[in-house]
């Protein structure tokens, strides 16, 4: 099937007419029809749901050999008390950012190549929030106190530290979490409605009838959904801009040498964004070549958003070259020599992963031709993954082992348990996705309808969509 | 009376006559929101926005409150410092007004629409969410002859009464 209809398009997409359309399809039954075929059942499928499966139980033996054996068996090092548990809780935030991104921001500035990559977003934001959110569980070593960081008057009557940035990510993360969910259900219900009206089985389809909560497709639902639509995308808007602030306050508010800085929240969303962009095109390109649905995420969708990424890749870049300026500028020792030991120094490995796969490898991207190769966004897309996380490893260990005090500096070096939390919080992610796209429609039925010219008895009647 | 399309300015024009006529109650069928539908149904502007302004108030007066209070009635004094202060406490207001502003906005939604239903009720058709569109027509018994033939001279595939 033909991906793009005109010749004229094959190097013109154009971001921000939103004039992303999708020639290849026709009509709303093909929509129905191909997307949800998506729903079946495959081997590969089922391998991949398996292969998920195995790196949460590999996860779940790390969690509970370390609560049987205690916090030691981590690689904590006094001072670096922050480990591969706050680097990969980062990690999973900043992943979770595309989704909302995509689904609000990009909603709000009517641009369309978000249309057939939205739904796959959102539901990846939720589950990244909901693998970011063990970790600070994990992290404090006796699970069963986390309950000690939400305010409620407990039985001593003691309320949290409201001046802590840590109470402020409670409240920031359940936020994020709660609305996150909230505005991929809100814009399921429509869809599930199809699902319920094609369902056979009598009990799916009461299933799904209690889940499209009795939807019925008329103008008046239709009417206050899109207002609802158009106010959850305005919340999520300046939500998402403060959550990655707020993480960003966990280590900005530290007088700490690379972490004290006012740059952080901006640096933070840039690269959360940057992130979350590189973790769609990991899931959308093999989506979109297995499930046969290369004409709705088409080149011009990738190409859209391969600018994105560029133009992330550079606001990064940036903050790291602002890091690195204001540490010689601002005359402070402690901050030159960390920023020294940081890339020539101790930690040099990590920060030459981080500055190659986050600001060398994206500059490709100005290249038109590889901005249209799905092959090259797909390694590149995992490059940044694996850069993206070495970016929250260089922020958080080099400047805990490295701080003001020399007689303290030391070391850091993960265990198998830690690495064993980090392979099982992939597992819970993508068999969380995996699942997911196969009981739900992985795109945007009602949405993806509204781009296709309806079907008309006149040809220029009513002047169209 | 219920007519099912399948073109969108059928319907429109359906529905412009059926207004125009007075022929009672229209609720119309769409498997996408169409602007062309509004336009011809011409309703009021949705309520949802009042929801979303008072939980949003309601929200972030509780977030402000329940710092200061909080912090307030157990005190953690720091010397130097001011037991409950306004900036770091932003977060929690404009968290919580996120919250449910965004919630109560959901809540709206669900209320002006009539949902969660528990049955479909009458005038539904699983075609409309297909690719079908849909007029229910509740007009009097002695207006139903004149409805149904508005219905299929505008192209309706399909009329048919409903009780």
């Amino acid at each position: 099937m033909a991906t793009l209809a005109h010749p004229d398009d094959l190097r013109r997409p154009n971001i921000a007419s939103a004039d992303i359309q999708l020639p290849a399809v026709t009509s709303y039954e093909q929509v129905d029809n191909e997307i949800l075929a998506v729903l079946k059942p495959t081997k590969a499928w089922f391998a991949s749901l398996m292969l998920a499966i195995a790196c949460l139980g590999l996860g779940a033996f790390s969690w509970i050999y370390q609560i049987h054996q205690g916090l030691g068996v981590a690689g904590y090092n006094p001072p670096v008390m922050w480990g591969v548990y706050i680097i990969t809780f980062v990690f999973w935030v900043g992943i979770g950012h595309a989704g909302t991104l995509i689904s609000a921001i990009l909603y709000l500035f009517r641009a369309g190549f978000r249309t057939t990559i939205y739904r796959a977003a959102e539901a990846m934001t939720v589950f990244a929030v909901m693998t970011a959110g063990l970790f600070p569980i994990i992290h404090i070593g006796r699970p069963w106190k986390f309950f000690w960081l939400i305010p409620y008057p407990n039985w001593r009557l003691i309320w949290p530290n409201f001046k802590s940035p840590l109470v402020w990510d409670v409240f920031a993360i359940t936020t994020y979490l709660t609305i996150s969910t909230t505005f991929l259900f809100v814009g399921l219900i429509p869809d599930i409605a199809v699902l319920r009206d094609r369902e056979t089985n009598p009990i799916r389809r009461k299933i799904l009838g209690f889940l499209s909560f009795g939807w019925r497709n008329t103008e008046r639902e239709w009417r206050h959904f899109a207002r609802a639509y158009l106010f959850l995308a305005a919340f999520s808007t300046p939500l998402v801009l403060s959550v990655h602030s707020v993480v960003s306050f966990d280590f900005a508010m530290g007088i700490v040498p690379g972490w004290h800085t006012t740059i952080f929240p901006p640096y933070f969303v840039a690269g959360a964004i940057f992130s979350g962009f590189a973790m769609v095109w990991t899931i959308i390109i093999p989506m979109r070549r297995w499930f046969g649905l290369r004409h709705y995420v088409t080149l011009n969708h990738l190409d859209a958003s391969a600018k994105m990424v560029l133009f992330t890749s550079l606001v990064v870049g940036l903050a790291y070259m602002i890091e690195f300026f204001i540490a010689w500028y601002g005359g402070v020792k402690y901050e030159q020599d960390y920023f020294w030991n940081r890339v020539f120094g101790q930690w040099w490995w990590a920060a030459w992963i981080m500055l190659t796969c986050n600001m060398i490898l994206p500059l490709s991207l100005f290249s038109q031709k590889l901005r249209r190769n799905p092959t090259w966004l797909w390694i590149l897309s995992i490059f940044i993954n694996i850069g993206m996380w070495f970016e929250r490893f260089v922020i958080v260990v080099p400047s805990l082992s490295h701080d003001v005090e020399p007689w303290q500096w030391s070391s850091y070096m993960p265990t198998w348990v830690d690495y064993g939390l980090l392979i099982g919080s992939f597992g819970w992610f993508f068999m969380w996705f995996l699942l997911f796209v196969k009981q739900l429609p992985v795109m945007a039925l009602a949405e993806i309808k509204e781009i296709i010219p309806p079907k008309m008895k006149h040809t220029h009647s009513h002047g169209g969509h | 009376m219920m007519g099912v399309f399948s073109e969108l300015d059928s319907t429109v024009e359906a529905i412009e006559e059926l207004k125009q006529r007075k022929m009672g109650d229209l609720t119309v069928f769409s498997p996408t929101p169409r602007h062309e539908l509004e336009h011809a149904v011409h309703p009021p502007m949705s309520g949802v926005r009042k929801f979303t302004l008072i939980g949003a108030l309601s929200g972030v007066c509780f977030g402000f409150w329940i710092a200061i209070w909080g912090s307030n009635y157990w005190p953690l004094v720091v010397g130097g410092k001011a037991i409950s202060t306004w900036l770091p406490y932003v977060v929690f207001g404009f968290e919580v007004m996120v919250m449910v502003g965004a919630l109560s906005t959901v809540f709206g939604m669900f209320y002006l629409a009539g949902i969660p239903r528990l049955t479909m009720t009458v005038g539904y058709d699983p075609r409309f969410s297909r690719g079908s569109y849909g007029i229910f027509c509740e007009c009097a018994p002695e207006q139903l002859v004149e409805a149904e033939s508005i219905l299929r001279r505008h192209g309706a595939v399909e009329v048919r009464g409903e009780k």
